[in-house]
């Protein structure tokens, strides 16, 4: 077990850089996701950790040892592939088997811990079988196992769950953070899916064009967003245009459609100059829920939408749409499209970012 | 409806009932015309000249006369010169194929893992073109290089090394040598695809499991390479050991295999029967070479072939 640190690290393809100086700890134990869009430079940077690519510049410390310069075998780290990259010619035993045989384990002791891995990732009796005869998830679960039995210092996974349907998608999620947490690995995961990352992780770096822009918890992620990207990459959100005027620390006064609101700020929103107002759509209160709150404003409704467990109205505010979203409860109340409603949300939940 | 359109959507996707999906056997239309050629001039020549090698042996005679005897076949097992031509001939069809390996595995490789597309095409060309020229012209470029008064023994007489000719050619070296020349891309061809198939990360993976490139070479790489060795080495093997070109040219008829004996009982004695009958040991001496090689590398395959 062992942290890992990120110095100053870049990758330069031809012209472009494919990830720019990146500079990030992970602390021993820690999960922590790169999340980002396809070509953002998560992966890049996830094999620039795992030895398979070389850093342009910058340094990778795993514990306290610098490993920048060393081939992946010297790296003592585990990783899993999206495809899972389980050895086709050799069975589930001897998958397991590769790294301790590497290691020049005896052949009892081998034996014992392929054993264990097995019964650890819930595959007890499965030594025999080859890949051809495993589902997805097996698969999934080969590969960890055999990652796992090496004891590595650190884990890495690429997009390890992209492969799956999305039920057993939703059951791996959970058994492979219950599982690190068991293990107390560091652990970097690389996603572009914000559900992953949002779910297991305790701190996500969101990356976009070769940078990390934003790192924080998932809460801090979702909840106060840094860049429009970052809000549009991570969950829904109504984006709207607004004008500053005026602010007072973290607080800012803005105009929507001739109302005043306030909001929190992000860094460089300035006082006369335009902003996007971000709210998300689970946030902003309809009818009677808006309570006592001042900050209200009137909304025309377009559209009603029914999804079951969810009621999702557009709204007109001026000339622009909002959308609504609540808990669908046997009491709520329900607006029909035509009809004026009253809507708030409390200035918190707001986020003014620099348009 | 919008289930059974999905399912038939599905199972053509999964490959498993096209036939069934474009209108069942009318598909089969589409080969007559490769039957009708194979039968024609492969299975009714190859099983004539099957038949005239059990008449008995009467130069000159061609047709097929029904004077059923094993008298050619006696012959061949019995005499030296033709015994040993069998098996001079699976030695040097082996040492072919093993060479041609040795040789092709790496430069597949290298063209396997080239991803620039403008140097991959320039490569496969490279491999493309030594198959262009027909065989005889390209054994006279060879005898230019070996030969006595070749450039090999040129330049290595007038550098005062060797103070006579080294003998490379019209003897086994020569027709290896012109042989593996011969055979090198079907081998090449045969490995490319097969290596390109093996992903990557398979390879990552056994190098982060602590393996160094060259342990994940012969734990990973080469074992699954084995479908393109096993096809590759069988294509030469079966070239090499059927080939007459090559050992005549290169070998100037003094290395002699079964292709030549079958050419001087037919072309230069006229005794067809005789030397149909040594074709038919050809054929079955390869097939059973095949048959054995075959089984030996499945094994070592894991059964994967």
């Amino acid at each position: 077990m062992s942290d890992i640190r990120l110095v100053n690290l870049t990758k330069t393809y031809g012209e472009g850089n494919a990830v720019s100086e990146i500079n990030l700890n992970i602390g021993e134990g820690e999960f922590f996701s790169l999340l980002g869009p396809s070509g953002c430079g998560k992966s890049t940077t996830l094999r620039m950790v795992a030895g398979f690519i070389k850093p342009s510049s910058g340094r990778i410390l795993i514990g306290s040892d610098d490993v920048t310069g060393l081939p992946p075998e010297k790296r003592d780290i585990g990783i899993v592939f999206q495809n899972y990259a389980i050895f086709p010619h050799m069975n589930v035993a001897e998958n397991i088997a590769f790294g301790l045989k590497l290691r020049k384990r005896g052949r009892e002791e081998i034996a014992r811990r392929v054993t264990e891995a097995l019964k650890q990732v819930g595959l007890a009796g499965y030594g025999e079988r080859y890949q051809r005869q495993l589902s997805g998830g097996e698969q999934q679960r080969v590969a960890l196992a055999r990652v796992l039995v090496t004891e590595p210092r650190i884990l890495l996974l690429d997009e390890p769950l992209s492969a799956l349907d999305k039920g057993l998608r939703e059951e791996m999620k959970f058994w492979i953070k219950d599982l690190q947490k068991k293990l107390g690995i560091t652990t970097v995961y690389v996603t572009h899916d914000q559900d992953e990352a949002l779910t297991m992780s305790d701190r996500i770096g969101v990356m976009q064009k070769s940078r990390i822009i934003q790192i924080g918890t998932p809460q801090e992620i979702y909840e106060r967003p840094k860049t429009l990207f970052v809000t549009s990459f991570i969950g829904h959100s109504n984006i709207l245009d607004v004008t500053v005027r005026g602010r007072h620390g973290d607080d800012v006064t803005v105009d929507l459609a001739g109302r005043e609101l306030r909001a929190r700020a992000a860094d460089g929103v300035a006082p006369g100059g335009a902003a996007k107002l971000v709210v998300r759509p689970e946030n902003v209160l309809l009818g009677g829920a808006v309570g006592e709150r001042d900050m209200r404003l009137d909304a025309t409704v377009l559209s009603e939408t029914y999804q079951g467990a969810i009621v999702r109205y557009r709204l007109q505010v001026g000339a622009q749409e909002i959308v609504a979203e609540r808990q669908n409860q046997a009491h709520v109340e329900r607006f029909a499209p035509g009809t004026v409603v009253t809507i708030g949300w409390d200035p918190e939940w707001s986020e003014a970012l620099v348009a | 409806m919008a289930i059974a359109e999905t399912q038939a959507i599905s199972s053509i996707r999964s490959g498993g009932s096209i036939t069934e999906a474009l209108g069942g056997f009318r598909l089969w239309w589409l080969v007559v015309p490769a039957f009708v050629l194979f039968l024609c001039f492969f299975v009714v020549p190859a099983v004539s000249l099957f038949a005239i090698a059990f008449d008995k042996s009467v130069p000159g005679v061609v047709t097929f006369a029904g004077n059923f005897t094993f008298d050619n076949f006696v012959r061949i097992f019995t005499r030296p010169l033709y015994y040993m031509a069998i098996l001079r001939s699976i030695g040097i069809a082996a040492v072919v194929a093993a060479c041609a390996l040795v040789i092709g595995y790496p430069l597949a490789f290298v063209i396997a893992k080239t991803e620039h597309p403008g140097r991959n095409t320039f490569l496969m060309i490279l491999v493309l073109s030594a198959m262009q020229l027909d065989t005889v012209i390209r054994m006279y470029g060879l005898m230019v290089l070996l030969g006595d008064s070749g450039l090999v023994n040129g330049a290595l007489l007038a550098s005062g090394l060797i103070s006579k000719p080294l003998p490379l050619m019209y003897n086994t070296f020569g027709v290896v040598v012109g042989l593996v020349q011969v055979t090198l891309p079907f081998m090449v061809l045969s490995l490319i695809g097969i290596i390109k198939a093996i992903h990557p990360s398979l390879e990552e993976a056994a190098r982060s499991l602590g393996a160094t490139r060259a342990q994940a070479f012969w734990r990973v790489v080469l074992p699954l390479s084995m479908p393109g060795i096993l096809a590759g080495s069988l294509l030469v093997f079966a070239l090499s050991i059927s080939s007459y070109v090559v050992p005549a040219l290169m070998g100037g008829w003094k290395v002699m295999v079964l292709p030549i004996h079958i050419y001087q009982q037919i072309a230069e004695t006229g005794r067809w029967q005789f030397g149909a009958a040594i074709a038919v040991v050809l054929f079955l001496t390869s097939l059973l070479a095949v048959f054995i090689y075959h089984k030996a590398a499945a094994r070592t395959a894991g059964g994967r072939t």
